[in-house]
């Protein structure tokens, strides 16, 4: 599999996210990503095409977010 | 009896004293008040410390009871809270910088449910940032040690809950747990831990990591003081639509009963590749102790249980950075190294892996049900390795090297998977003397079952009244 670019990332990152990022980040997301597409890739294997996803009901009462 | 021994009798022990007037909560309160004033400074468990009103709380429980109102078995008992519990007026960090000043105007349901049980809250928890990492390491508060050995890890993230009850800092705990958080730290520390079945406990109120797989659950002692808490906590919450109606039985008098002629399942798949040879021995040797206690052991398999993993994987990243998306966008920089790097990661999850492994889900279910349908629990290990030192990276075990949080959340990660009940109950020490993990998997809202058969093996487990040393 060929290596995940750390610039493609920060693209990704700065333009669909908004979210500014330190490089360095992007390396150790870049290894995380790297570790799980392959079995992310074989969830393939558990023929899904007629499985319901389960989801998320309601999120709980939380915390508010502080500025 | 001195106050340092009353710190180190379980719930139900205390329990007994408190309820024969031959101890008062303000009493008990002291001592667990004065041994953190000498013990946590370099322990590291709590992050907040109530003194003051710990001190109201018993003597109002005192009072009450006094009175000859007694509100159950944790009337008057000192227990803490791991620090994303939100407490009114009490501060709640999460672990981390960015809640440090946080004083909540609400109380978390479980929070209130432990206050109307008649508990006494000692105070708030240290723990790995924001529930996001299984080894405890903390860079804001510093790390609780394992009190079986302050170089080791305490595991995480409820590693101050864990720290705290193994110290005899508190009574019990609670932690929350989403790729295993309450059972890791519990099984590193020498204590039972559960997750109870998805939908058991609310969770409203506190902080989530991953909407889809956080459970809250006690950590005690004994599989008895699990029984306890586990009472007061259970139930529908209208304030959590994810919570289930389903009645709640009487789990003290349910763990008294005998498990001959339950049918036991060891799950080979998985759980018990590359194991730790000291782990595999003593869960070995828990399933032949539960054979000669009546129960039947079978092997069972588990073919689609490896892609628990990946599909944890995928629903943690995506739904933690998404409730942190705010925090990254504008303080960023106030987060943990490893902690943001991971929020970071969850950016680049798609949403066809967020839906794949929300449906692998239901299939990994579905297995896990038919397996359950044959057995009545399954026997695990809870990590496949004990405590790391603190500062380990990574792991190997036969020559084969992972990092270290691969390491710790293989065995239970798939649980939240799935939304079992799952227990941590000790099993055994290794030679260097750190704790070994047993977990029982059982059916869903069949808690009573697992804690039945973790309190039957707890009374023949090579662990039974082992503490951790006096000096570490």
């Amino acid at each position: 599999m060929a290596p995940i670019s750390i610039h493609l990332l920060q693209a990704l990152s700065q333009e669909l996210s908004q979210i500014p990022v330190d490089p360095g980040d992007l390396a150790i997301a870049a290894s995380q990503l790297a570790a799980q597409l392959e079995g992310l890739a074989r969830l393939d294997d558990l023929d899904l095409s007629s499985v319901e996803p389960a989801t998320v009901l309601l999120p709980p009462m939380e915390g508010p977010h502080v500025p | 009896m001195s106050p340092e021994e009353l710190t180190q009798l379980s719930i139900a022990e205390v329990g007994e004293l408190l309820r024969r007037r031959a101890l008062s909560p303000v009493e008990l309160t002291r001592a667990y008040l004065d041994r953190i004033q000498r013990e946590d400074g370099h322990r590291l468990a709590y992050i907040t410390v109530l003194r003051k009103e710990a001190l109201a709380a018993a003597t109002a429980a005192e009072q009450e009871i006094a009175r000859g109102r007694s509100r159950g078995p944790l009337h008057g008992i000192p227990i803490a809270l791991k620090d994303l519990v939100m407490t009114r007026g009490i501060r709640t960090t999460c672990g981390s910088r960015i809640l440090k000043d946080w004083v909540p105007d609400a109380d978390a349901t479980v929070a209130r449910r432990l206050a109307e049980a008649g508990a006494i809250l000692l105070g708030k928890l240290n723990m790995h940032e924001f529930a996001y990492g299984p080894t405890g390491v903390n860079p804001h508060y510093g790390t609780s040690r394992n009190p079986w050995d302050r170089g080791r890890m305490p595991g995480g993230s409820s590693s101050g809950s864990a720290a705290a009850v193994a110290a005899g800092l508190c009574a019990g705990a609670l932690g929350t747990d989403t790729g295993g958080s309450v059972r890791i730290p519990a099984a590193l520390c020498g204590l039972v831990g559960l997750k109870p079945t998805y939908g058991r406990v609310s969770r409203a109120g506190v902080i989530p990591l991953a909407w889809s797989l956080d459970h809250v659950g006690p950590m005690t002692r004994t599989v008895t003081d699990a029984a306890f808490l586990l009472q007061a906590l259970a139930g529908r919450d209208p304030a959590d639509p994810s919570t289930a109606d389903v009645p709640v039985p009487d789990y003290a008098r349910a763990v008294q009963g005998e498990i001959r002629g339950l049918r036991l399942g060891l799950p080979k798949d998985l759980f018990f590749e590359r194991l730790d040879p000291e782990v595999r021995a003593a869960v070995l040797a828990a399933a032949r102790s539960l054979e000669g206690l009546g129960a039947l052991v079978e092997e069972i398999p588990l073919p689609k249980i490896r892609h628990a993993g990946p599909a944890s994987f995928a629903i943690i990243a995506s739904e933690a950075t998404t409730y942190h998306e705010p925090y990254l966008k504008t303080r960023a920089a106030e987060y943990g190294d490893d902690v943001r790097a991971r929020l970071m990661t969850g950016q680049f999850i798609l949403a066809g892996h967020y839906l794949k492994a929300q449906r692998a889900r239901q299939v990994i279910r579905a297995e896990m049900d038919l397996a359950l349908g044959r057995v009545q629990a399954l026997l695990l290990p809870t990590t496949p390795i004990p405590a790391p030192p603190l500062d380990a990276r990574e792991v190997t075990v036969d020559g084969f090297t992972e990092d270290v949080r691969a390491w710790l959340i293989r065995c239970t990660r798939p649980i939240n998977v799935t939304g079992h009940p799952a227990l941590s109950v000790p099993c055994g020490l290794t030679a260097a003397g750190l704790p070994i993990g047993l977990q029982i998997v059982g059916r869903h809202f069949d808690e009573a079952t697992v804690l039945r058969i973790g309190r039957a093996f707890e009374a023949v487990s090579p662990a039974r009244g082992r503490r951790p040393p006096p000096e570490a």
